[in-house]
């Protein structure tokens, strides 16, 4: 019996505490406790020997921090961990084959982009070293324990896919909230790693049993697979000196009883527990009955904080990430401005949507890179569920190696070549599919039809081993125009897919009023009559007020809006009839002046003010006019007013922000030629983490009309220079913050400078200084983000 | 003998946050106009939804022989530090850190709202300032305390955080962790010595 079956089979007893037992040997705090495998292999062997004894049947290898970024002689430190293990299990008298060796992963002691600077792939790479040193000793299974941070546990779990076949299990370590330090809560973590396909999961570490008694009932509640849980001896207290644990051996145990007769499948201990205390465990529960928890049949997807169910209330995915027929998107993503697509993102989590729709598909872009920054862009700031949606393979994987969480993947059709391309993705990574009922004859003009190809591609996805309950039906729906049909087979195919095949269904909804009038009218009918019919998940427009109403009234009406509240709350912002733009207002005072209306909303930092100042000027007065006369003298003053020390930095960015909006409007009514603006690239140079001061001068840049391109923070040097060259950025802004960074800083300038000449460097951030900035051969130097503007100026004097 | 680890958490009620502070960082130095004490309440009601205030102390001897300090679990050179912690022959040395929800916060926010980011970020400065005395105020209460020194200060390198950090086991303890160029994240925390004397 492998450990896989023998989790599955009888409760599995795993051993306890490694460092607290080598530290009473004499390991001194902050030694690196992996050097003992080969220092003191007789120590290691009593301990894991003495573990087996107390009962234990995974016995953990002393490879905690056996990685490349803290340990120097991995191959042999983890052999040596193996001997030792491989050792005690020959001299163990009792079953040799209730003994599994488990080779112990810790986290890497890196925080991952992008709260931290470790690249994701990296970490990846750094696990599969020790992986692949630990596949070829012999080991029964891997395990990946005390992870705080899902991201990180995700980089271990796909380096143990790829360099071994043993079974992988895993514990995360939560705080007492029940969330891991980078906010995953238990759900969001089970629907992640059963996606990834672990072959157990849980919780180790941290707290101890009592605390962690509630973060167990919530695995029982929501994981298929075995249960592990391996607390602490209770929380560490200090005395004389020395930290000790406040749970005894005999209340663990009585504590892991309760555990078991929750439904945990295997027990075990972390910090502060000894062989006594899995000792007693052992005594207490091995003869309560066994029983594996029940498989959960809800489809479940996960963002990086939590779990969605697909049940219950109808969801919304927002769909405007897509560039298909929207002109600003397109030349964001051909700038690679993902900023705008961040924007969209927030803006239509805060009208409604549960999951994000992302398509980045645009000729002349390269997909299969553009895909992964945008998820992992988007993912960085919002913390819905996003929706991977692209045609291309190559693009599929990457996205969906980079997604923190578990993704809707949109999507695979009942043709061969999707099955046989998107199905293993599937399977590798995790998802709930979307499938849609298209075959290699087109898609058929009944619901039985629909019915039928749905049911194939279900069929196909469990050849795979993808359950039913990660496939998501799309019936779709054609334009009505060409099909007086259309949308009625649509409804039927909801329904009968619901009803026979017992998966959910979503659906583009707009797609049915193509070529007719007032569109939003049809979608908004249309969007009930499918959520009536049974639609689990809507693609729409969650800005669209119309939908919005219709799916708002569907929810109150259908009973799943208590005390009518969600509807009372929209209609009260979204009132029937449409407030009239205002009309341009008289000039006002502010500060002894008196100002035109577009440059006192500027002025005073009224950013939707500014906007629809902007529109209803924009009737009179021709948008170059606006731009001179109203916003640049706005932003003028308030610079001057800044100098002067009459207003501060975030009033300063109030007003570009205003002239930002205000900018947009204008500059969409401007001549192509007219509009083209200098393009200007932005960066903290690589190794600082702190782009504050880097994004206010981009608010300020932007709001004089300038095309920022902002690389972000910890940018290589290289990435600096090719991002030069594709966008033909004439002008380039550095910022470091640290003395530790201006290395960085004055690679990135000789790079540029030694690779493209002709492109200006300016710099900036707390350390700096002119003279600084001359010797490392920079343009350009500026002590704060009004300087900024000013270089930015002289370089390009004609605007 | 190096002692053991003392876990603390809190809540940013236990904590005074100056709005002075904050206000400095944002670079106001006279009185604030009233849609930036606006701000300021918003940022103290948005931290309130994504703190998680949680400190580590423990206690080191200190033998100081020239300029070289000598904490057991690691040593240094530095005149500054010697300077401050001259007399002591034990020092605390604790990490505090507003947790990695303020970052995400801030991240967020800078690119929906850049005004308001800087105000939050700011605010989160000053916030973690405040937790740092009140965990200081814990320790005052043990032992009659220096005032404390935080790497990067004068001439102790931030390179020390790798020993400091290590010595709190502050990555399993606080989910601290060090970059390549050894700031730490979450970004709003804060290591410090404290020396007893």
């Amino acid at each position: 019996m492998n450990i896989a079956e023998r989790l599955r089979a009888r409760r599995t007893y795993f051993d306890g505490g490694m460092g607290t037992l080598l530290q009473k040997q004499g390991l001194q705090p902050g030694d690196l406790p992996e050097t003992w495998n080969l220092t003191h292999p007789q120590i290691l062997e009593e301990i894991h020997l003495a573990y087996m004894e107390a009962g234990a049947n995974v016995i953990t290898s002393n490879t905690f921090g056996a990685n490349r970024l803290k340990c120097d002689d991995l191959e042999s430190t983890i052999r040596a961990a193996y001997d030792n293990l491989a050792r005690a299990k020959a001299r163990f008298s009792g079953d040799k084959d209730e003994i599994f060796l488990a080779f112990d992963v810790g986290p890497l002691g890196k925080m991952l982009r992008p709260l931290g600077d470790f690249p994701f792939e990296a970490a990846v790479a750094v696990f599969g070293e020790s992986i692949r040193v630990a596949a070829d000793c012999g080991f029964d299974l891997i395990l990946i324990e005390t992870m705080s941070d899902l991201y990180e546990t995700k980089a271990a779990v796909l380096a143990a896919k790829e360099n071994c076949d043993l079974p992988i299990v895993v514990t995360n370590a939560y705080d007492e909230s029940g969330h891991l330090l980078t906010g995953a809560d238990v759900p969001a973590v089970v629907a992640t790693l059963e996606g990834l396909g672990v072959t157990a999961l849980g919780a180790n570490c941290s707290l101890g049993p009592r605390q962690m008694k509630t973060i167990a009932a919530q695995y029982v509640q929501c994981a298929s697979l075995p249960v592990v849980i391996n607390p602490n001896a209770g929380l560490p207290q200090v005395k004389d000196g020395k930290t000790t644990f406040d749970v005894d051996a005999d209340e663990f145990s009585d504590l892991m009883r309760e555990m078991a007769i929750l439904g945990v499948c295997a027990l075990g201990g972390c910090c502060g527990t000894t062989p006594d205390y899995i000792r007693k465990t052992v005594q207490k529960t091995r003869d309560l009955p066994f029983s594996l928890s029940e498989s959960k049949r809800d489809t479940v997807v996960a963002s990086y904080t939590h779990a969605l169910s697909l049940s219950g209330v109808p969801k919304l995915i927002g769909e405007r990430i897509n560039p298909t027929g929207k002109q600003k998107l397109q030349a964001a993503l051909q700038a690679r401005d993902l900023g705008y697509l961040v924007r969209e993102g927030i803006a239509q989590q805060d009208a409604g949507a549960h999951i994000l729709d992302v398509n980045v598909g645009l000729g002349g872009v390269d997909e299969a890179s553009l895909l992964p920054e945008a998820v992992a862009e988007l993912q960085s700031v919002i913390d819905l569920p996003l929706q991977i949606d692209t045609v291309r393979p190559a693009a599929l994987e990457r996205a969906l190696r980079v997604y923190n969480g578990k993704p809707l993947i949109n999507s695979v059709n009942a043709k061969e070549e999707s099955l046989e391309t998107v199905l293993p993705l599937a399977k590798k990574y995790g998802g709930v599919l979307i499938a849609l009922t298209i075959g290699e004859d087109g898609i058929p003009d009944t619901a039985a039809g629909r019915c039928a190809l749905a049911q194939k591609i279900i069929d196909r996805a469990a050849q795979y081993g993808i359950d039913k309950k990660d496939i998501v039906v799309d019936p779709l729906c054609m334009a009505v125009s060409s099909d007086d049909n259309a949308a009625r087979v649509t409804l039927e195919s909801i329904r009968l897919i619901r009803d026979t095949l017992g998966v959910h269904t979503c659906l583009g909804v707009s797609n049915v009023s193509f070529a007719l009038p007032e569109r939003q009218d049809i979608n908004a009918a249309f969007l009930a009559m499918a959520l009536q019919n049974g639609l689990s998940c809507a693609i729409m427009n969650p800005c669209s007020a119309d939908m919005m109403r219709a799916y708002r009234c569907y929810c109150m009406l259908q009973g799943f809006d208590p005390h009518c509240e969600s509807y009372i709350a929209f209609a009260q912002t979204h009132p029937h009839k449409a407030i009239d733009a205002p009309a341009a207002a008289a000039p006002q005072s502010d500060d002894g002046e008196t100002l035109p209306p577009l440059t006192y909303a500027v002025v005073k930092g009224l950013r939707d003010q500014a906007a629809s100042q902007a529109k209803s000027l924009l009737g009179t007065t021709a948008p170059l006019d606006l731009i001179n006369d109203q916003i640049i003298p706005a932003l003028n003053l308030v610079g001057d007013r800044f100098q002067n020390g009459r207003i501060f930095l975030p009033q300063l960015l109030m007003s570009a922000e205003a002239a930002s909006a205000a900018f947009d409007v204008v500059s969409a009514k401007l001549p192509r030629t007219k509009g083209k603006k200098e393009k200007i690239l932005l960066a903290t140079v690589q190794g600082d983490i702190h782009d504050i001061g880097k994004n206010i001068v981009k608010v300020l840049l932007q709001s004089y009309g300038y095309d920022v391109i902002d690389l972000g923070k910890d940018v290589p040097p290289q990435r600096v220079v090719d991002a030069a060259k594709e966008t033909g950025a004439t002008l380039v802004g550095l910022s470091a913050l640290m003395t530790t960074t201006l290395d960085s800083m004055a690679q990135t300038v000789s790079l540029l400078k030694e690779q493209l000449p002709a492109v200006r460097v300016m710099v900036g951030g707390a350390v700096l200084t002119q003279s600084y900035a001359d010797l490392i051969g920079a343009d350009g130097y500026s002590k704060d983000a009004m300087g900024a503007v000013a270089l930015a100026k002289r370089f390009f004097p004609a605007s | 003998m190096s002692g053991g680890l003392t876990l603390l958490t809190g809540t940013l009620d236990d904590c005074t946050v100056s709005r002075r502070e904050a206000l400095r960082y944002l670079g106001v130095r006279t009185e604030a106009p009233p849609e930036l004490e606006l701000m300021l309440d918003r940022a103290a009601e948005l931290l309130k939804t994504c703190a998680a205030l949680k400190a580590c102390y423990t206690r080191l001897p200190l033998t100081i022989s020239g300029d070289t300090l000598d904490f057991g679990a690691f040593r240094l050179e530095s005149k500054a530090l010697k300077k401050n912690l001259d007399g002591c022959c034990e020092s605390f040395l604790f990490a505090a850190t507003l947790g990695v929800g303020a970052d995400r916060q801030i991240l967020r926010l800078s690119k929906a709202e850049p005004a308001f980011a800087a105000v939050f970020d700011a605010y989160c400065s000053a916030a973690v300032e405040g937790w740092c005395n009140y965990v200081n105020a814990q320790l005052a209460e043990q032992e009659t305390l220096c005032p404390r020194f935080s790497p990067g200060y004068g001439d102790v390198p931030l390179s020390l955080q790798r020993d400091v950090l290590a010595a709190l086991d502050a990555q399993r303890k606080l989910g601290i962790t060090l970059s390549d160029t050894y700031f730490m994240t979450p970004t709003k925390s804060v290591t410090a010595f404290v020396g007893i004397g």
